[in-house]
């Protein structure tokens, strides 16, 4: 009998077979969800991730995972992010077409750089981050405080300079006015001209002829003692003058001494060339640490997004094939989380986040990724505020972020703990507000870092560490600003303020405090050196003066002589020729 | 694994129409070469326990293309890959990559694609070559094989033993 082509006990055994594997995948689905989790995540995060329990529940559909552990490729030994527990309900009719579409997700207990029990293992080693700040150390301060005899010799005194130019200059003045003085008129020259001009006008004048004489006579007399009197006019010109010369060499001469002393103190003026940057020694940890909170959402969601949205940065294993996508631009993105509700847990506080729209298929969303922070009046400071956005686009990525932090409580706060120098902010208050772009996956932006009412402790082993010590420790405020640069997943930070600024002033003070008798020595030699110079000016000052009075009296004794005239006597003359007298 | 091989013997030997054999070969060696886990893989199970086809084949012929499976991923990923990104076909495979069925069937899978389209060619060609050689097995070789020296060691061998056991 030829038996029928179909096999009907096959049939049972198939269906059983299906049942078989149905029940089994019902039985271990949580294990398998948590297998197949642990893997994507591992290979988005480019080191390994271990989930501790997945629970599922299929009214409403949805999951709960705890215990999420995510290793930092760059430290396999450390966690970068740490997820205690999160739960989402997904959306059925949306994962049937192969979209897993969350409609609320939240997440409790997380935590970042937390260590691992054992190290993870990495998929995807990344460079090690240069930063601008890393390298550099207190042993590399290569700055050293000069002593006063070291800056004497480096400053090269002008009062010795000074003394043996006023010399100089003080003999050419000495010269000049002698040579001045020598041209005046003696006592007896005037002398004579008066016995002359007496003799001239004085007398009976004999007829006409008589009188021209004596009117020549007294003209060339006249003319002789005008050129006297320029004479004169010519010495209290150059009196006036080397008064003026000689009083501002000798003011030169007695500033010279404070004027080195200035330039000496001048030198302990520190500048952030001779220091280096101890504002990126001292904060510059600090600083990186405080950035990975800023950078939080970067840092952990936009390497994911990244190897998520990149074919080629997430590459098929040999052997797995590789997942090709075919959404359209209308389609509705495969993975989306619509609203999600962290909460970060930093030190002991905890910020709440709200995100929308996690994704990375934001062309097709046609939204970017929000979040927005905020924590207030948490004990350790008085207000948080961070808001930002992020997609991923054809380019790379482009975000924005702002953040306001006001009166945060600083406590115990160790900046350094070198063998050169340690300080410990001990209490602080800090403002903080800036904002970080992302373009192209290039990072840009600023941040400005305001303490106030900072109490500083700080010990330092050499002496210019002592000396820096000391100064911190007087700093009540500082301003810091930060530059971010660089590329997402190794971000560049520059910082500045004006702590250097600040430290310079105050090691100055401190220096010249140390410096102070031994600069009064050298005030004194100096004082001592310009004392002769000072005398000698003085002297000529006084001659001067005198000289001054000698050329008035002359010039009005000349004026005198001036005046003598013949005309009055040819007047009586020739009144006693007309009416006979 | 030698009782699996006792009874492909069997079935060689017996009347089981040679494309049965045939087919249940070609089944096993789809369902090896490409990813277990695919729904099309269900189809053939179903197809291999529905129709009369010989087990034993499909079975061995399923571990051993299972092994060679390995060897090929790298060509089926190649096939599945060019496949997927011809450009003329765009438009179909967003269409299907939309509907349910086209992601239930993970066909925007390279390597799925890839051994789906291989093995199918392939199967014509396998389909006949086990026909031929069975046919000839059992025309020209039978009588000869069981005369040889080495087989007649077998025969006296455990599995020898297993396949008379399965036949009494």
């Amino acid at each position: 009998m030829q038996r029928s082509v179909i096999r009907w006990p096959g049939l049972m055994v198939f269906v059983g077979i299906i049942v078989l594997l149905t029940a089994f995948s019902w039985l271990f689905l949580d294990n398998l969800l948590r297998w197949g989790m642990e893997r994507t995540l591992g290979r988005l995060n480019g080191a390994e991730v271990n989930i501790a329990k997945v629970e599922h529940h299929w009214v409403p559909l949805g999951l709960k995972v705890s215990g999420v552990q995510i290793t930092d490729p760059a430290q396999p030994l450390q966690n970068r992010l740490v997820v205690g527990e999160l739960e989402a309900n997904i959306e059925a009719d949306q994962l049937l077409l192969g979209r897993v579409v969350i409609d609320q997700m939240t997440a409790a207990g997380i935590r970042i750089a937390q260590p691992r029990q054992s190290e993870g293992e990495v998929y995807a080693p990344v460079s090690e981050q240069a930063s601008d700040l890393a390298g550099a150390g207190w042993e590399q301060l290569n700055a050293t405080l000069p002593s006063v005899e070291e800056i004497v010799a480096k400053v090269g005194l002008q009062t010795d300079t000074v003394v043996s130019e006023a010399k100089q200059k003080l003999e050419a003045q000495k010269t000049a006015f002698n040579e001045a003085k020598q041209a005046l008129p003696s006592k007896e020259k005037i002398q004579q001209y008066q016995e002359k001009i007496k003799a001239i006008t004085s007398g009976k004048i004999s007829g006409a002829e008589d009188l021209a004489k004596r009117k020549q006579a007294l003209d060339d007399l006249k003319a002789e003692i005008k050129q006297d009197k320029q004479a004169v006019k010519t010495f209290k010109e150059e009196v006036g003058n080397s008064k003026d010369l000689l009083q501002q060499q000798l003011a030169a001469v007695k500033n010279a001494p404070g004027n080195d002393i200035d330039r000496i103190k001048q030198f302990f003026n520190l500048d952030g060339s001779g220091l280096g940057n101890i504002t990126g020694l001292l904060f510059g940890d600090q600083a990186q640490q405080w950035s990975q909170y800023v950078l939080l959402a970067y840092e952990q969601v936009a390497p994911m997004m990244a190897r998520s949205g990149n074919d080629d940065s997430v590459k098929p294993v040999r052997g797995e094939g590789q997942w090709i996508s075919f959404v359209d631009e209308d389609a509705k993105p495969e993975f989306l989380i619509k609203k999600a509700k962290t909460e970060i847990q930093l030190g002991a506080t905890t910020v709440d986040v709200d995100w929308q729209n996690i994704t990375h298929q934001h062309q097709l969303l046609g939204q970017p990724t929000t979040y927005q922070a905020r924590a207030d009046n948490n004990g350790l400071w008085d207000s948080f505020n961070l808001n930002g956005e992020i997609a991923l686009t054809d380019m790379g990525f482009d975000s924005r972020q702002q953040w306001q932090l006001r009166g945060a409580q600083l406590q115990q706060l160790t900046l350094s703990q070198s063998d050169k120098l340690s300080a410990v902010i001990s209490s602080a208050r800090l403002n903080s507000d800036g904002d970080v772009n992302v373009r192209n996956s290039e990072l840009g932006g600023s941040a400005g870092m305001r303490f106030s009412d900072m109490v500083m402790q700080a010990d330092g082993s050499s002496q210019l560490t002592k000396t820096i010590a000391g100064a911190l420790q007087k700093l009540e405020r500082l301003d810091i600003r930060t530059k971010l640069s660089g590329n997402l997943t190794n971000p560049s930070l520059q910082l500045q303020s004006d702590l250097d600024q600040q430290l310079g002033q105050l090691m100055s003070g401190a220096l010249s405090a140390q410096s102070e008798g031994k600069l009064a020595d050298i005030k004194a030699k100096l004082s001592e050196q310009i004392a002769p110079v000072v005398g000698d000016y003085q002297g000529v000052l006084d001659t001067i003066g005198g000289s001054e009075e000698t050329a008035d009296n002359l010039d009005q004794q000349l004026e005198e002589l001036l005046k003598a005239k013949v005309e009055d006597n040819l007047k009586d003359l020739l009144k006693g020729k007309l009416f006979g007298n | 694994m030698l009782t699996l091989i006792a009874k492909l013997l069997r079935a060689l030997n017996s009347e089981t129409s040679p494309w049965a054999l045939a087919m249940a070969v070609v089944l096993g060696m789809i369902m090896g070469l490409t990813p277990l886990w695919r729904v099309h893989n269900v189809i053939i199970l179903l197809a291999a326990l529905l129709f009369r086809i010989n087990l034993t084949a499909f079975l061995l012929s399923f571990a051993v293309f299972s092994g060679l499976a390995y060897l090929f991923d790298p060509l089926f990923h190649d096939v599945g890959l060019a496949v997927l990104e011809a450009p003329s076909w765009q438009g179909i495979y967003q269409a299907i990559y939309q509907t349910a069925i086209g992601r239930l069937t993970q066909f925007y899978h390279t390597i799925t694609m890839g051994s789906v389209i291989c093995s199918l060619l392939f199967a014509p060609i396998l389909a006949v070559v086990t026909y031929f050689i069975v046919v000839n097995y059992r025309r020209r070789i039978q009588a000869w094989f069981n005369k040889l020296r080495v087989v007649r060691a077998i025969q006296a061998s455990r599995i020898w033993q297993i396949y008379t056991g399965l036949r009494g």
